[in-house]
């Protein structure tokens, strides 16, 4: 878990440094750390043993999410190859991320259905991600409710 | 009376305490977003939101709103803000591996902290009764030395940040300078280092500590059944 928060933050870490805005990439990286640190925490308030276990959760998007490993799977993966790819194409020191997607998906259709699977995966996990934060952040005030209902 | 089949938990995201939390959280974004172009704004932006670190749990005691989410709040924007700036350095210093280093130390040993206290039912990563490490246990017992160490780290990474005026600095030379302009900085440099060396070490300890905690668990579960 450690391992791949850190390698993720790493890979955002050296993108916001070859791409301009680098910001969008640091917005990334908070969007990673916070999703996942607050899903872990309300998980052990909670008491579930993997925060892939989820049962009871009002969204549509995230209950077909985590229904089906291989979609996980795929959306995550995306993630980390659109990443990679994004620092392959990266020629000059500094270079302006639209254009560089844009030229990515005008070189033949195979580049641009690869780029666009690409991107819906990716998109599926930072919106899984924003959910997650606000999952979890309900899921911390209830536990303090229920545990003065206890008392 | 009627049941609340969902009860509300807008009061809470309400709190005073919290709402810091979301100002603090706008502040550094806008603070990193221009953080190239105005390097003293950022940086007092920046110290501001820290100030506020320590404002809004003096709010949540004040008017009895304490809440687990606005401690979970507190710590993930602490991660998030200190990740960032470690992430500039990287961009502006060389080698900018070393903050990549140092955000990985900073991520991990404050993550496994916070699993390891689960497992075994603390409440927060800075109750630590029994360990093994006399640096540890002298970190912990005293607050004001903790927050000696935690504010020497921020103020240094601040300050490499506005000592930085060319575009690639090299990180030893521009540390070096500093000392060397007078008594007063070498002085200054001298106790911000201190307290950093020491809270970096405490990080690499708490994680072979929570890295022990996390197999003692298993152990101890296997021996219960």
């Amino acid at each position: 878990m450690v391992t791949d928060r850190i390698s993720t933050a790493c890979l955002l870490v050296i993108l916001s440094q070859v791409y301009r805005p680098g910001f969008i990439f640091l917005l990334l990286l908070a969007l990673d750390i916070a999703s996942h640190w607050l899903q872990m925490y309300s998980s052990f308030l909670v008491g579930k043993t993997s925060h892939k276990d989820v049962e009871d959760s009002s969204s549509w998007l995230f209950r077909a999410y985590y229904a089906n490993r291989k979609f996980m799977g795929y959306c995550c993966v995306s993630c980390e190859v659109l990443y990679i790819i994004l620092f392959l194409l990266a020629k000059k020191q500094t270079e302006n991320l639209t254009d560089v997607l844009v030229n990515a998906a005008t070189q033949s259709w195979i580049y641009l259905t690869l780029l666009a699977l690409i991107l819906f995966g990716w998109t599926i996990k930072q919106s899984v991600n924003l959910i997650q934060i606000k999952t979890a952040a309900d899921a911390c005030i209830l536990y303090d409710i229920n545990k003065k209902q206890k008392d | 009376m009627a049941d609340k089949s969902r009860p509300s938990t807008l009061n809470v995201y309400l709190y005073v305490p919290n709402i810091i939390g979301y100002i603090r959280i706008i502040m550094n974004c806008f603070a990193f977003a221009i953080c190239f172009k105005d390097k003293y704004l950022f940086s007092v932006l920046y110290f501001i939101s820290f100030a506020c670190d320590a404002l809004d749990g003096w709010f949540a005691r004040k008017l009895n709103q304490v809440s687990t989410f606005g401690a979970v709040l507190d710590m993930v924007t602490d991660r998030i803000s200190t990740a960032c700036l470690l992430v500039i350095l990287s961009q502006v210093y060389r080698p900018g591996f070393i903050f990549l280093l140092l955000l990985a130390l900073d991520i991990a040993s404050h993550w496994l902290q916070m699993y390891s206290s689960f497992l075994v039912g603390k409440t927060s990563h800075k109750d630590v009764e029994d360990s093994s490490s006399w640096l540890f246990r002298a970190y912990y017992a005293n607050r004001k030395f903790m927050g000696y160490c935690c504010v020497s780290c921020e103020v240094l990474y601040i300050i490499l940040f506005l000592l930085a005026k060319k575009q690639t600095e090299n990180l030893t030379d521009v540390l070096v300078n500093a000392a060397t302009q007078s008594w007063i900085y070498l002085t200054l440099l001298a106790l911000i280092l201190f307290g950093w060396t020491i809270k970096q070490s405490v990080n690499l300890i708490q994680i072979k500590t929570a890295a022990d905690a996390c197999i003692l668990y298993d152990i101890n579960k296997k021996q219960k059944d």
